[in-house]
This record gives structure tokens, C-alpha cells and sequence, in this order.
């Protein structure tokens, strides 16, 4: 019995310490939730009929987004249908909401590549050039036209070169987005025949332009960032930016990702990496590409480059040449891609086939100087708060109080194992509301000593042994920390399946500390104060708060039964 | 030790909780008049994630006043009359928080510029938040719907463990603490946000450990007295005696931590968030505490002492002295051990029977063979 009560004892101790230090070798720690660091959060809702799988897709989309502006650790939590997307920290709030709270649509746009008022200045950048082997660097491909109202003429052509990405004039580093450098190139053919051109052949963005136009050059830094990248009204001329670091110069949409059956997949085709998408049947399927298809195939005015640009939120993911006027079916799109970059295509197509859009109810921003204010303060003074309760504990109940120490602190390790461990796994943030919960639950982890400490005491009065009724009383204790523990644990579950937001947050750390009361109190708790009450510096003394019901004669009652206790067993 | 102090700190009082339960009952039904007189005329003051709405929050710098925050609404076409304007915290925490109906992003992003501006720190020292009025009705129903189904599940839960009366019981005194919590803050004026409601969560289940730790108390009586007539009015006084010092101990160790977060947090520290957290906290603490012991146990008391059993018995409440002996001859002591300390006046009746039939009235009826 006292070994095996010795042996709880060391066991919840050194599991405890070992998570502790699991956490700590592993570089786990709690993440801070937006309430405490600042930083930006926007709640999205669906709207209208969704499917749950595009859902997924899309919250995977808005992951990727975010990953692509740099934040240090985005929470993006699915609740029920509504995506919470926390942004802890991030100095550009604006942008990053708009970012995410984009509609995730994707558009089909024939590449105009060049306007056509300055056909001459681009035939002339695009004459005579060779394609430097190995020189990968990207082009800005020219983009002239009239922006959104049509009065002024914007000339871009552009152009560069070689080798280094640094050596890039203005106009393109200005672009924001060329973080990657790829080629442009891609193709799409029907899926019958199997892609045969070589990337960078036939496509003018892709080329490397290896000179010249100074005119391009000149005008392109005056056109605003701002008007590339926000113009991406489908029914309107737009100057979009590429993921590959170009300017793609688009004629109004033509399609949307609906187009595509929900079937999208990358696959290794002749040893490449392509993308394989089934077309819908009817007018809003295949007919709709293959009439967007025709024109680029036959370089149409309204297509003159024959390259498709597939637009997710306003960003060319890519813009494949058409390699036939007529696709029955299914379309294959191949490039020079890598396995991740083939992947990501098929996860957008997909996605465009069955786009989710989304209402942003809430948006908030929080400064972070208000973060850190509140941090400190609910740290500080949830100091203050448990100190207090443990003194007011030490002149209750005396040497008990020891226990209460202990397990608060055995409390305290394994919640914050739980918490370091559920922040770096699942995004759990530590939020204001949750901090609070933890200090109130101090008060909850107290209750369950009281009431065991009182039975204690009870039954000490009653003349028992401290020794005979430490584990009697913790067994009756023990049923009406169950029972109450049950409650709280009931309620948690409750509000964590049927609220959203920060009541959910808060439903998790209840639950959490619930737990953990359970725990210390059956495996840390009991065995303390069973071996407790059998050792010395507990018994016979009033070390606990307990002044044993008087006799006539003076004598402890404690003193005289105790000796009859070992007696009655 | 013969001070009120020593008699509570070893758990002797004799209080008589049953007798005086129509004080907690008069209390309370004149709070709960008050509370519904004041949702009627003065309301609830929502926060915006209840109602919708925009709110800015930016520091008091540089000359950045509650007019010159006006006026930005203002340039922005925003009718100020509408806008809730506060100052919180204080000192070098100081800030302006402006509320008012949706509006659109770009607007919300050029008054947040313009309150930077104004207060000459950068834009994301002013925090936004939004919540568009639908999103603020879903909130409150799914929080509604959550509540209704934990008071459910608890009632069921309580049924199970313990008996469908002490359900009923447990659940009006939590009723109760919510009516009165949302009265305080009616009659007060204090805004209910999504803190609020969490921390009203939080003291309902502490209210609820505190009444399932009372009734835990009466259901081990009810089985320890239940070979002998004793009046169920006189199984919850000794309960509730009993266990006084645990509620009061417990109810001081949540309130210290909560103190705490009010006093120094907000107060101190200037901590607004934290002050909505620990105001609505002290509230619930304070009715929970009030409820467990003047609502739910009396209530208990009443729906079982009609019970067969018992309905004999009304009336009969063993007080002061009395109690004490009942406590102690009713307490798991064996009967060698109290002969044994029996220079104890009451001691001496060993069987708890005697002890209790000597504090009645009247001589106690023949007790039949058949019975438990």
C-alpha cells in the first residue's frame, strides 16, 4: 500500500516534470492569442450553398495566402462552417485582411500580353531574340493599356535579364511578387495528346528579353502598384500580376473556374509534372472554354498571345498556351512544373470548380502596446491572486497547505505542457479570456482541497486518527469532486460544440483545468496526504488547523483515540 | 474557541438555514422584480459583437480628444449623435473607444488612419473591430442554445447522480444567479460583451460545484439519518452547517484571484479587457455564493419535505444545542468511540436514535419492525 501510494506519488511527479521538459527541449511554448500580442483576425462565413469539401480547399487556400505575407504564427481554425483566421502580430493589418477576406475566385482570362496600341514597341522587344540557355531570370512582359476608364494609355513593355534577379530594373522589383522566378511557360493540350512542346518556346512571356526598350522601361515604375494588382473586375481589361514574378496584360474574363469538373490532379505525364482537369459538360463547361480556347488557339484579337491566364483573387497562378482549338472533355496542363507547384494548380482548379465565397462578419484589430498591457496585467495580478489564496490556505489549514502548493504546481505544469504542446500541434492560441479562465480555476483546484480537507478535519473531530481517515475521507471527497467536476466538464463540452469565437476559446480551458483538478487530485493529492498522515510531522500536532473536539478532562481527543485506532483495525 | 469565530472555523455553528429561508426567498424575489422592472425600462447596454457594429480604440496622445475623435466620425459622414464615445483606463493607458453601426471597410480603415493620425502613432496602434449586426444575433442565439442545453444536460446529470428534486433545485438556483447577474448589470449600465457572458459560464459552474458539494453533504445525511425520524428541514440545517466553512472558504478562494484581476488589474494596471472579465466574475461569484446557500438547499428543503416520508415532520427543527447533538451523534463516529469521549454532555446517547428522539416534543411513535 505505501509503496504503491509512494510510487503514484513519483510517478505523477516525474511525468509531470518529463512533459515539462519534453515541452522545453522541443521548443514548445504557449502561443499568445491576439488579444495578448495585437495583431488582426477576421471571422469568414460561407455564403450561400457551400460543399464541405470545397471548404476545406479553400481554408487551405487562405492558409497558403497567408504562409505567402509572412506571419509569424497564423491561427486559421475551422469552427463548424466559419473560419476564424487570426493573424497575431502582423504590422500591416489592412493588407493582411484584405488579403484573406478576398472572395477566392478564379477566372479565366485570355492573355492580351501586350496592348495593341503599342504592338510595334513589343514586336520590336520581342524580335530577334534568342532564348539564353540557362539564363532562367523572368521577364516583365509588356503590359500597355487603358487602364479602368479608358483614357489613359499606360505603356509597359519591359523587360531583363540574366542571371540574377537582383539586377532587375525598378519597374519590376516593384512588382512586389516576384519572390519566385519560374518560367512562364506552360501549355495546355487536350489530354489526348500528350504535351509536346518544350516550355519557353512559342510563349512571349516566357521568353528571356534580352534587351532593350528604353521607352518600356521608362514608363512602366510610373504605373501604380495599386492599379496591377486591385483592377481584377472580370468584366473589364486588367493588369494582373503573376505567381511567377510577370505582369500579365488580361482581356475581361471569359470564364470561371466552373468550367472544370471537381477532378483536378497533378500527375507525372513523360517523366513531367502536369495538371489534369475534367471539363463540365454543356454551355457553362466545355463550350465556354473551348470558345475562350478557339480564340487563343487562333490568336485572335481578343487573344493574340494564345495563352490562357488562370486568375485565382487577382494573381495569374498560370497562363498556359492553347494548344488546340478544340478540347473534348478534359484538359492537361503541362509546364515546366515542379511537384509542388503542379499540386498547388490542381488545388486551385479544384477549388475554382466549386468556389466557396465568403461574408467577413467580424474583422477586428488589436493594438499590440493594448496586448502586452493586458498580458502583463492578468499575469501580475493573477500572481497576486494565487498568492493570496495560498496564504489565506497556510493559515487554514497550516501544514496541508503544502499539499495545495504542490499540486497547484503539478496543476500548473501539466497545463502548461498541454497548452505549449496544442499551440505548436494545433494553433491553439492562449488568449485573454483563457488566462482568465485558468486564474478563476485556481479557485475551482482550491474547491476540491477544501472539500477533501474539510471531510479531513470532520472526521479528526470526530475522534478518528489522522492517520485512519486521511483515506476515507478521500474517497468520499473524491466522489464530490467527481460529481461537481463532472459539471464543469459537461458545460465545457457544451459550449465548445455549440458556440464560436471566444466563448469556444474559453470552453477549452475549462475543460482543460477541469481535467488536470481530476488528475492531480486522484494521483498527486491522495497519495500526498495518505503518506502524509502517517508521517510525523503531520500527526499529533495541530498541524493542519484542527483543534480536536475538548474533554472534560483537557485531554486531546486526537491524542487518545489514536492509539485506539490501531487497536480497532 | 466558544466565539462565533472558533465555532465556524470547526464547522459547530447551528444556523438555522431553514427556518430563515423566507428572508433568502423575499430577497431574492424582490431582486428578480428589479432586475425585470429595469430590462423593461433601461434594457441591457450590448456590446458590439451582440449588436453589430463598428468600434475604434485608439490611445489619448498628442492632443487627441473626445472632439477631435467626434470630428474624424464626422469627416467620415458618420453622425457622431449615434456614436458611442468612451474614455478607458487611465494614464498612459488611456484610450477613446468609438462605436458606432456598420460601415463599410473602407470607411472603418480611413477613420483608423485618421485616429492615427490624430494621435500621431502608427496605424496599428488603433485597434477595429467589426461585427456585422446578423453575425452579433447568431452569437447571442448559439450562446442562448448552448446555455439551454447545459442546463439540460446538468439537470439530467444531477437527476442521475443524485435525484431529479435536487435537479430542479440546482437549476432554479442557477436561473436565479443568471436573472440577478443580468439585473445588476441592467440596473448598472454595464456592457454585456462576449467576456461577460464567459465569465457568467465560469460562476455558473462554480455556482453549481458549490450546490452539488451541499446537496453531496444532504444525500450522505439523508442515507446516515434515514433509519430514524428525523425532519429532512433538520438533514439540510445540519448539511448546510456542516458544510458553511467549505462554501465560505471556497467562496473567498475564488474571490481573492477575482479581486485581484479587478483591483490591480483594472484598477491598477488599467487593463480594460480584464475589468469586463473580473467585474462580471465578482457578480456571479457574489450571487453564486448567496444562491447555493439561500436558494437552492431551502428550495431542496421544501419539494422534500412534502415527500411521505417526511411530511410528517414539518416543522420539526432541532436548534442550537439540539443541532449540535445531531450533528454529532448523527456524524460517522462509532458508537464505542463516543462512550468513550461521552464525559461529553450529549455523548453519552450513543444511539443516534436516542439522541434525536430526546430533542423532540412529543414521545416518538413505536417504530414498526418492517421498517429500513
Amino acid at each position: 500500500m505505501r509503496r504503491k501510494l509512494l510510487f503514484t506519488l513519483i510517478a505523477t511527479v516525474f511525468v509531470s516534470m518529463a512533459l515539462v521538459g519534453g515541452n522545453l527541449i522541443a521548443g514548445n511554448k504557449p502561443s499568445l492569442g491576439l488579444d495578448l500580442q495585437g495583431g488582426a483576425s477576421v471571422t469568414l462565413e460561407p455564403k450561400g450553398d457551400f460543399d464541405t469539401a470545397a471548404l476545406d480547399v479553400a481554408v487551405e487556400i487562405i492558409r497558403a495566402r497567408v504562409d505567402s505575407i509572412g506571419v509569424a504564427e497564423p491561427e486559421i481554425i475551422r469552427q463548424g462552417s466559419t473560419v476564424v483566421i487570426n493573424l497575431p502580430g502582423v504590422k500591416d493589418q489592412e493588407r493582411a485582411l484584405e488579403i484573406v477576406g478576398r472572395t477566392g475566385e478564379v477566372l479565366l482570362r485570355p492573355v492580351l500580353q501586350s496592348g495593341m496600341r503599342n504592338t510595334d514597341e513589343t514586336t520590336t522587344t520581342i524580335a530577334g531574340q534568342t532564348t539564353l540557355p540557362g539564363a532562367t531570370s523572368s521577364t516583365v512582359a509588356g503590359a500597355t493599356t487603358t487602364v479602368a476608364g479608358a483614357t489613359t494609355t499606360v505603356a509597359g513593355a519591359t523587360t531583363t535579364v540574366a542571371a540574377s534577379t537582383t539586377s532587375q530594373p525598378a519597374s519590376s522589383g516593384g512588382l512586389g511578387s516576384s519572390r519566385r522566378p519560374m518560367s512562364a511557360a506552360t501549355t495546355t493540350t487536350p489530354t489526348t495528346s500528350p504535351a509536346t512542346s518544350a516550355p519557353s518556346t512559342t510563349v512571349g512571356s516566357g521568353e528571356v528579353g534580352a534587351t532593350t526598350t528604353t521607352v518600356a522601361v521608362a514608363v512602366s515604375p510610373s504605373v501604380p502598384q495599386q492599379d496591377i494588382s486591385m483592377t481584377n473586375e472580370p468584366s473589364k481589361q486588367a493588369i494582373l500580376e503573376g505567381r511567377d514574378g510577370l505582369v500579365y496584360f488580361t482581356g475581361p474574363s471569359q470564364a470561371d473556374g466552373q468550367v472544370f469538373a471537381n477532378d483536378a490532379a497533378a500527375q507525372i505525364n513523360s517523366g513531367s509534372w502536369v495538371v489534369a482537369v475534367g471539363l463540365r459538360g454543356g454551355a457553362t463547361g466545355e463550350d465556354k472554354w473551348n470558345a475562350l480556347a478557339a480564340q487563343c488557339f487562333q490568336k485572335a484579337a481578343t487573344c493574340p498571345t494564345g495563352q490562357i491566364a488562370i486568375v485565382l483573387d487577382g494573381v495569374v497562378i498560370s497562363a498556359p498556351v492553347v494548344q488546340t482549338a478544340n478540347f473534348s472533355g478534359s484538359v492537361q496542363i503541362s509546364g515546366d512544373f515542379k511537384e509542388a507547384e503542379a499540386k498547388d494548380l490542381a488545388k486551385i482548379l479544384e477549388f475554382g470548380a466549386v468556389p466557396v465565397r465568403f461574408d467577413s462578419p467580424t474583422a477586428q484589430t488589436v493594438s499590440a502596446t493594448l496586448g502586452k498591457d493586458s498580458l502583463n496585467a492578468a499575469l501580475i495580478s493573477g500572481l497576486v491572486g494565487v498568492l493570496l489564496v495560498l496564504l489565506f490556505l497556510f493559515f487554514y489549514y497550516r501544514r496541508l497547505a503544502v499539499v495545495v502548493l504542490g499540486g497547484l504546481a503539478i496543476s500548473g505544469m501539466l497545463q502548461w505542457s498541454a497548452i505549449s504542446w496544442l499551440s505548436q500541434r494545433n494553433g491553439l492560441a492562449l488568449s485573454l479570456s483563457g488566462i482568465t479562465g485558468i486564474i478563476v480555476s485556481v479557485g475551482v483546484t482550491v474547491d476540491s482541497y477544501v472539500v477533501f480537507f474539510e471531510k479531513l478535519k470532520d472526521d479528526v473531530l470526530g475522534g478518528k486518527t489522522l492517520k485512519n481517515s486521511a483515506s476515507r475521507s478521500f474517497d468520499s471527497a473524491w466522489r464530490t469532486i467527481v460529481a461537481a467536476d463532472t459539471v464543469s466538464l459537461i458545460g465545457a463540452v457544451v459550449l465548445w460544440f455549440l458556440t464560436v469565437g471566444s466563448v469556444r476559446g474559453f470552453a477549452f480551458f475549462l475543460g482543460l483545468s477541469t481535467l488536470c483538478d481530476i488528475i492531480v487530485a486522484y494521483f498527486f493529492t491522495r497519495p500526498t496526504v495518505i503518506l502524509m498522515s502517517r508521517s510525523k510531522w503531520m500527526n499529533g500536532a495541530k498541524m493542519f488547523g484542527v483543534r480536536a473536539r475538548r474533554t472534560d478532562g483537557g485531554n486531546d481527543l486526537l491524542a487518545e483515540s489514536s492509539t485506539e485506532g490501531v487497536v480497532a483495525r | 474557541m466558544s466565539s462565533r469565530w472558533g465555532r465556524l472555523y470547526n464547522g459547530e455553528t447551528t444556523i438555522d438555514f431553514v427556518g430563515r429561508r423566507w428572508w433568502g426567498f423575499i430577497a431574492s424575489g424582490t431582486l428578480v422584480l428589479v432586475t425585470l422592472f429595469s430590462l423593461l425600462f433601461q434594457g441591457l447596454n450590448l456590446g458590439i459583437d451582440f449588436e453589430g457594429g463598428v468600434a475604434w480604440e485608439a490611445p489619448v496622445k498628442n492632443g487627441l480628444t473626445i472632439e477631435s475623435a467626434t470630428a474624424i466620425l464626422e469627416d467620415n459622414n458618420i453622425e457622431s449623435r449615434n456614436a458611442k464615445v468612451q474614455t478607458l483606463g487611465s494614464g498612459a493607458g488611456e484610450r477613446i473607444r468609438l462605436q458606432v453601426d456598420d460601415q463599410t471597410a473602407e470607411v472603418r480603415s480611413a477613420v483608423q488612419k485618421s485616429l492615427a493620425d490624430a494621435a500621431k502613432v502608427e496605424v496599428g496602434e488603433v485597434s477595429v473591430s467589426s461585427v456585422s449586426s446578423s453575425w452579433g444575433r447568431s452569437i447571442t442565439i448559439k450562446a442562448i442554445r448552448a446555455l439551454l442545453v447545459f442546463f439540460l444536460l446538468v439537470s439530467l446529470y444531477i437527476a442521475w447522480r443524485f435525484e431529479w428534486k435536487m435537479a430542479i433545485a440546482a437549476i432554479m438556483a442557477m436561473v436565479h444567479d443568471v436573472v440577478i447577474s443580468v439585473g445588476v448589470y441592467s440596473l448598472l449600465g454595464f456592457e454585456v460583451t462576449p467576456s461577460t457572458v464567459i465569465a457568467f459560464l465560469t460562476i455558473l459552474g462554480f455556482s453549481l460545484y458549490d450546490t452539488i458539494v451541499v446537496f453531496d453533504k444532504v444525500h450522505d445525511n439523508t442515507s446516515r439519518f434515514s433509519a430514524s425520524r428525523v425532519s429532512y428541514e433538520d438533514i439540510v440545517n445540519v448539511s448546510m452547517n456542516q458544510v458553511l466553512m467549505r462554501s465560505l472558504n471556497t467562496s473567498l478562494a475564488a474571490v481573492l484571484p477575482v479581486l485581484s484581476l479587478l483591483i490591480l488589474g483594472s484598477g491598477v494596471f488599467g487593463a480594460v479587457a480584464l475589468q469586463e472579465f473580473a467585474l462580471a466574475l465578482f457578480v456571479g461569484l457574489l450571487t453564486g455564493a448567496y444562491s447555493s446557500i439561500f436558494i437552492a438547499t431551502p428550495l431542496l428543503s421544501i419539494l422534500k419535505s412534502r415527500e411521505p416520508k417526511f411530511r410528517s415532520l414539518i416543522g420539526q427543527r432541532s436548534l442550537k444545542a439540539d443541532m449540535t447533538t445531531l450533528m454529532q451523534t448523527g456524524s460517522s463516529v462509532s458508537r464505542k468511540q463516543s462512550a468513550r469521549s461521552g464525559a461529553d454532555a450529549t455523548g453519552a446517547k450513543a444511539n443516534p436514535v436516542d439522541a434525536v428522539t430526546a430533542v423532540l416534543s412529543h414521545p416518538p411513535r413505536p417504530r414498526k419492525k418492517t421498517r429500513r
